[in-house]
């Protein structure tokens, strides 16, 4: 009988905790609920932590990190055998080089687009994979295909698969948290960071430098002898409804939330107090840049470092938001005048970007974390009928990893010779996620939890490893 | 069959142990002995592998297991952990690992060693045909037994092989709160749990049926119940996908819903009614609106012009109502034979391109629900008015064209003498004048002749006069720009704006409002002779489908003091855009006054007209689904990819179901409706046995916590097993005996020993089933976020019972392009209604109901989950919410402390406080209000938690 034998030692096991439980077991207490874990790891890990740094929009391929001199050379001419195709927007003219000239960067000599002077410095610590492809040309589903695999909506994103496989590393800050810009969300929102059918405590918590932790905050009106008498009036009264009701281990763990939650209350604040960074940690960063969207965006990504050095699990960071009515405006998806957006968006993302690489390295973070840069998908090598923009690329774009366990100074995969299609040990969302779970210690066809009939997996029924990329 | 799963699910048989064995166990065999002892290790030490269960059963060279379960202290792993005897140290030349984790592995070891790392793993297994659920309903009589009631003796029949027998009965207070919550999803009132315990004390059974058919009756059985079948159908308010835009015209069904669970609706017809509605229905919309079910999910509605896209949002699109439709009333995953046959269950993949071929003339979107008595009404009632409009306008053309005549040949006298505006550099220049501000009226836009609002301007400059001529409107020269924008993004919210106009840079546009003026405003007095602007956004775009309209007939004029204004330039003299625009200018100046007032009045009788065609209330529009005949024959596609046809198929039953159940094929042209009333009518067929087990499995399961089936919209092979099918099977019968009503199924299961036994913890029954899956106990449960939100509300006093109409909203809703939901911080007493009438937003967060996980219903949640976090803690501590009732509930106590203490807990836990809860509360109330005290029991477990 499959359903008899239950977890009788688990039970006991809680059950012989009482008040004096340490946080990372309360959080354990908490987590691990009536779901089993996925099992990891199964390798042994090289990463711990993970920042993921989004540029939603769509962010080119073509005048970010993939060179490409044949573009320049037939810039103007029709794009060979595509004379006729139509895109999300619709027509392509012919094709467009790039406003900027690539330029080598560090020993490896990677070429780099010199809108992003910065983050060029970093390339020999950076493995790219150029020869990213997408299911679909459409934002939201974009995007939170790059973060769940899955281009509908109600699956769990990478991060709450991760706090599902290898739980807290913290006792009072949240294992998964999401940074969004100042400008709003990405496409599709809160479905990048959702939990999908997994377990609640899995989902991301929203917190931004510009944007507390939702109702943390005691009240203004509740002075501190008040809130301290009304916990343990709390408290008294649950421990007794609790002794009362044996078996229950359920009564128990929420008392537990709550003590976690207090601490949450203590640690959340000082870990988004930048004021307790030095001056010079601001000045590398940009805090202060005039430019307010570059500067919220720095505090931003400082916030990150605090946030990962406190233990947190999974950092999903975005530079820009959503879709607007113009195209370009809030996020990466320049479709008829990529100069002036990305002259935008260009400034905003490199210095504070690049200051937060060089911080986590000289603080040797980097052993244990893994840095991911990730956009829904790339760009077309043509400019859009009638503008001096890109239409949507779902053929061809660029991600790229570094840091704990990964290579640097090399790039997995091509595109063609003028970035239209990935040609070359082609990659999928599937292999980029099958990556970052082994750096992790887990297998990706065995991370697994059953909802509506299937065991269903972060990478779907695809996957393979980016082995190139693993140091 | 029930031993097929233990291979499929490992842990499903020792879930503890294998966690253990996953959280404590596995990662510290990864890291401290696979290096040596796996199958990847490169030089494999003592023969002895620990990466598989198999490994240390057979042990190393020695042959002998090295964990023998139960049995810690013999286990030589352990011992070599635990470095007992120094020639055998583990891990070599290392101190000892912790303390805490060598107590890991005794616990381990002692609960059995669970270690789910089978070699090779299991062979993979699947249903076929004879797959329990598939079979006929076998007509189930109950086992013998003392009891009386039927459902007891199947429930003591399973017991008892385990040594388990059942709970003395609940105490009344126990289980008129258990029974209230369960059939209206309320707290019961102090009155009614006192005057239950009165009648309870005198004649339980009695008692107890007059509560049953009490609740039964209550309109909030269909919110409660109503609210578990909306979970069901994955029912969203919002559109789901990149937009995500909000559907305000959904909530009809809702309301259906609800009410056809309050009349107690036969299921099989409410079940036809989803499905085809609106051919069973026609012209009755509260028939009708059952459709909306067919999309009430989400969809994608990005224009998308890549064919191959179109296609497969089309795909996802029909996927939606497949699974809808086999989850909800069959209980199969029909989505899993999308892209190949089912590789669990015997679904061909044909089964489920039949499935789309009944729903191919199926799209999103509203149409009108009306009688035909309603539909004559509306059409009387407009006609008239129709009528007055089209005179009015008549007699306005025939004005317009007398005017039009005059100014058509007024215009060929006058040919232009300049060139037309250039949307990328238009220059005006004129006397030089000395103002303190300039304005720039549009009277029209290349796009319309007659308004220049909606177009737009990417610069605007004023040029000083004399030498050094610079441009004075320059922001950073200290002018202000101001004028009206058509467009906002709320979060950003100079977007779009008039000051991108003198920002010094060809990026941005304004997007032009109304009125279509532009007004800068010097920081002194300057003199200028010269204004230029431009509509070229990035001075790169050449196309004006991209660019936008550019306003082309304008008046320049110049202020010393903002009321008196002298034109100083205009586009009088340009060639017009279009012939029509330079008719529409001279129009503007040789009006007669008498015409001028013959328009006006025009103008303002038609406006009249048309507020009076407002006023006729419309038909209503429901979002219950679009339908056409289908233009193109229906495929198998080839790995579920749209642009691979494969053989076609027909409108017909899935075959899955073939031996139980007969089936019906339409022709490949059947038309639209028929082939939904095709399906629904092979679904509700008496012989059908599994949507009679799904809803008879569902019902149990919202009673008790649990199905009987613990998957309740998987009965397929990856599904759980029965854990009573004899009885199953019975209730299924009953409820078809019953004419597929739930009511008389309710009441029977309510009236149940099994039900209304205690819900007492026994140590000794938890060993043998710790879940109470066998029900020794009545199972305990944590309230649902809607009854956690409702009975706040309830005890304190605030909940506004009105049923029905559109829904309340948490969030805040804005619109740009996309849709974005923020929660709200401040719920007003117009969100005091109960949870089911909230408007639930997909991927929208919402405080308390996500916090107590209320699903995204971007899927069907056939199955609450149960979590318990911090953040539950912050939200119900701090929240606006909680502070606003505690107040309210603090406000109806009255006296000394000791009485309000009392009330307090009469209200929230219908009991009176022990002594010690009365002085513990009564100190806290005094020392700091009753507030402090209603705040704390808000947050108390004994509100959140039922047994």
């Amino acid at each position: 009988m499959r359903f008899a034998p239950l977890d009788l030692a688990r039970r006991r096991f809680l059950g012989r905790m009482t008040t004096g439980l340490t946080g990372v077991a309360l959080a354990r207490l908490l987590g691990d609920d009536l779901f089993a874990a996925g099992g990891a790891p199964h390798f042994r890990p090289k990463a711990k932590q993970v920042l993921q740094i989004f540029c939603p929009g769509g962010a080119s391929h073509l005048d970010l990190w993939d060179y490409k001199p044949m573009l320049e050379k037939y810039h103007g001419q029709p794009l060979p055998g595509a004379e006729t195709e139509v895109t999300f927007q619709g027509k392509n003219g012919n094709l467009m080089k790039s406003p900027w000239a690539f330029a080598p960067a560090g020993r490896s000599g990677k070429m780099i687009s010199t809108l992003l002077p910065q983050m060029a410095r970093h390339v020999d610590d950076m493995a790219f994979i150029h020869s990213m492809t997408s299911r679909t040309n459409t934002h939201g589903p974009g995007c939170i295909a790059m973060n769940t695999c899955f281009t509908r909506e109600g699956f769990p994103s990478a991060g709450a698969w991760i706090s599902y496989g290898l739980g807290s590393l913290n006792d009072n800050l949240p294992t998964f948290v999401s940074i969004q810009d100042l400008r709003g969300e990405p496409p599709n929102g809160k479905a990048n960071w959702g939990n999908g059918f997994l377990p609640a405590q899995h989902q991301a918590v929203a917190l931004a430098a510009h944007q507390p932790l939702r109702n943390l905050v005691r009240p203004a009106e509740i002075s501190t002898a008040e809130e301290s008498a009304t916990r343990e009036f709390l408290r008294q009264a649950n421990a007794a409804h609790a002794s009362d009701h044996p078996g229950y281990d359920e009564l128990r763990a929420r008392m537990a939330a709550y003590e976690l939650a207090a601490k949450m209350q203590l640690a959340a604040p000082e870990v988004s107090d930048l004021t307790r960074e030095p001056a010079h940690v601001h000045a590398l960063y940009g805090t202060a840049d005039a430019n307010p969207l570059k500067a919220a965006y720095a505090r931003n990504c400082l916030l990150s470092r605090r946030l990962l050095e406190q233990g947190v699990r999974y950092v999903s960071l975005y530079c820009a938001s959503r879709a607007s009515a113009v195209d370009g405006l809030l996020n990466w998806d320049a479709h008829k005048t990529l100069k002036a957006d990305y002259e935008r968006h260009g400034p905003i993302f490199d210095q504070p970007t690049a200051a937060l690489l060089t911080d986590l390295k000289q603080r040797g973070m980097l052993a244990d974390t893994l840095v991911l840069w990730c956009t829904e998908f790339g760009r077309m090598p043509t400019h859009q009928d009638g503008t001096a923009g890109r239409d949507h690329n779902p053929d061809a774009f660029t991600t790229w990893m570094m840091g704990a366990g990964v290579k640097g100074g090399v790039s997995h995969g091509a595109t063609d010779d003028f970035g239209r299609r990935s040609v070359q040990d082609v990659a999928t969302v599937y292999d980029f996620h099958a990556t970052v779970l082994r750096l992790l210690g887990i297998d990706h066809e065995k991370l697994t939890y059953y909802h509506n009939g299937t065991n269903r997996r972060l990478t779907d029924v695809h996957g393979h490893v980016l082995e190139r990329i693993l140091a | 069959m029930l031993g097929l799963l233990a291979g499929v699910r490992a842990w499903a048989a020792d879930p503890a142990g294998i966690t253990f064995f996953e959280q404590k166990i596995r990662p510290v065999l990864v890291e401290q002995c696979y290096e040596c002892h796996s199958a990847e290790a490169k030089k494999l030490k003592a023969g002895l592998l620990l990466d598989t269960k198999a490994g240390w059963e057979k042990g190393g060279d020695s042959g002998t297991p090295v964990v023998l379960p139960g049995r810690p202290e013999e286990s030589l792993l352990l011992r070599a952990m635990q470095h007992a005897d120094p020639d055998l140290a583990m891990p070599p030349k290392q101190p000892r690992l912790p303390e805490a984790t060598l107590a890991d592995f005794v616990t381990w070891i002692r609960m059995g060693a669970p270690d789910p790392r089978e070699a090779g793993g299991a062979v993979a297994r699947r249903a076929d045909k004879s797959w329990w659920s598939l079979q006929p309903l076998r007509p189930a009589e109950p086992p013998a037994g003392a009891a009386p009631h039927p459902i007891d003796r199947f429930v003591d029949a399973a017991l008892g092989p385990q040594g388990l027998a059942r709970n003395p009965p609940a105490a009344a207070r126990e289980l008129i709160r258990r029974m209230t919550y369960d059939v209206i999803g309320l707290p019961p009132t102090p009155g009614e749990v006192a005057n239950f315990a009165r009648d309870f004390a005198a004649d339980p059974s009695r008692a107890t049926e007059a509560l049953v058919d009490r609740l039964l009756a209550s309109p909030h059985y269909g919110e409660q119940w109503g609210r578990h079948w909306l979970d069901v159908v994955r029912f969203g308010e919002s559109i789901g996908f990149e937009r995500n835009v909000i559907i305000d015209d959904l909530w009809p069904f809702r309301d259906y819903v609800i009410a056809s669970l309050n009349a107690d609706k036969p299921f099989n017809r409410f079940i036809v009614e989803h499905l085809a509605g609106d051919v069973v229905g026609k012209d009755d919309p509260a028939v009708e609106v059952g459709t909306a079910f067919l999309v009430a999910g989400p969809y994608d509605d990005v224009g998308n012009q890549d064919v191959a896209a179109q296609k497969n949002i089309r795909a996802a699109t029909l996927d939606d109502l497949i699974t809808a439709t086999g989850g909800a009333f069959l209980g199969l995953t029909m989505n899993c034979a999308r892209c190949h046959h089912h590789k669990f269950d015997p679904i061909p993949t044909e089964d489920y391109y039949r499935l789309r071929a009944a729903f191919e003339g199926v799209t999103h979107g509203r149409r009108v629900l009306a009688t035909p008595e309603e539909r004559a009404r509306f059409a009387a009632a407009t006609a008239p008015l129709k009528k007055a409009k089209a005179a009015l306008e008549t007699e306005k053309a025939a004005l317009d064209a007398i005017i039009d005549a005059r100014a058509k040949a007024e215009w060929a006298a006058r040919p232009p003498t300049r060139p037309k505006v250039d949307p990328q550099l238009t220059e005006e220049r004129f006397a030089p004048v000395r103002a303190r501000q300039l304005r720039l009226v549009m009277h029209a836009s290349s796009a319309n002749p007659r308004a220049a609002g909606g177009s737009r301007l990417t610069e605007f400059e004023v040029w000083s006069a004399g030498p050094d001529s610079h441009n004075v409107a320059l922001a950073r020269h200290g002018t202000q720009a101001a004028g009206e924008k058509s467009t906002t993004a709320e979060d950003f919210a100079a977007a779009y704006g008039p000051q991108l106009v003198n920002d010094g840079e060809y990026g941005e546009q304004w997007f032009i409002g109304t009125p279509a003026v532009l007004t800068l405003t010097f920081p002194r007095e300057e003199t200028f002779d010269r204004i230029t602007f431009r509509n070229a956004k990035g001075g790169e775009v050449a196309d004006d489908k991209f660019r936008g309209a550019t306003p082309c007939e304008y008046d320049v004029q110049v202020s010393a003091d903002g009321r008196e204004w002298r034109t100083v330039a205009s586009s009088e003299g340009r060639e017009p855009w279009t012939p029509a625009h330079g008719v529409e200018r001279v129009r503007r100046a040789i009006l007669t006054a008498e015409e001028r007032r013959q328009l006006s009045d025009l103008a303002s009788r038609l406006a009249a007209v048309e507020r009076d065609v407002k006023a006729v209330p419309p038909l209503r529009e429901v979002f219950a689904g679009k339908f056409a005949q289908p233009k193109e024959r229906t495929f198998v596609h080839k790995g579920g990819d749209p642009l691979k046809p494969g053989e076609p198929v027909v409108p017909a039953s899935p075959a899955v179901l073939a031996s139980a159940v007969a089936g019906y094929a339409l022709p490949a042209d059947a038309p639209e409706g028929e082939r939904r009333l095709a399906l629904a009518r092979w679904i509700t067929r008496d012989d059908n046995p599994l949507p009679l087990r799904v809803l008879a499995n569902r019902v149990w399961q919202y009673h008790f916590g649990t199905g009987l089936v613990d998957t309740p919209s998987d009965f397929g092979f990856l599904g759980g097993m029965p854990s009573h099918p004899a009885l199953l099977d019975y209730l299924a019968g009953r409820l078809q005996a019953n004419g597929w009503r739930l009511k008389p199924l309710h009441r029977e299961i309510l009236l149940s020993a099994t039900y209304r036994q205690s819900g007492g913890f026994r140590p000794d029954a938890a060993r043998v089933d710790r879940e109470a899956r066998l029900l020794w106990r009545f199972p305990p449960r944590r309230l649902s976020a809607e009854e956690l939100r409702d009975t706040m509300l309830a005890v304190s006093g605030q909940l506004d019972r009105r049923m029905g109409g559109p829904g309340f909203r948490l969030y805040k809703f804005t619109q740009n392009n996309v849709c974005t939901y923020f929660p709200l911080d401040q719920p007003g007493p117009e969100t005091y209604r109960r949870a089911v009438y909230h408007q639930n937003a997909r991927a929208s967060v919402v405080d308390v109901l996500s916090d107590f996980d209320f699903p995204d219903v971007a899927f069907a949640a056939p199955r609450r989950l149960n979590t318990t976090t911090p953040l539950q803690a912050l939200t119900l501590l701090n929240h606006r919410f909680t502070l606003d009732l505690a107040r309210a509930l603090a406000g109806r106590w009255q006296g000394e402390a000791a009485a309000q203490v009392r009330q307090a807990y009469t209200e929230l836990f219908q009991r009176d406080p022990t002594a010690v809860e009365l002085a513990s509360a009564s100190r806290l109330l005094t020392m700091h209000g009753p507030v402090a005290l209603g705040r704390a029991l808000l947050n108390a477990n004994e509100l959140l938690y039922l047994e």
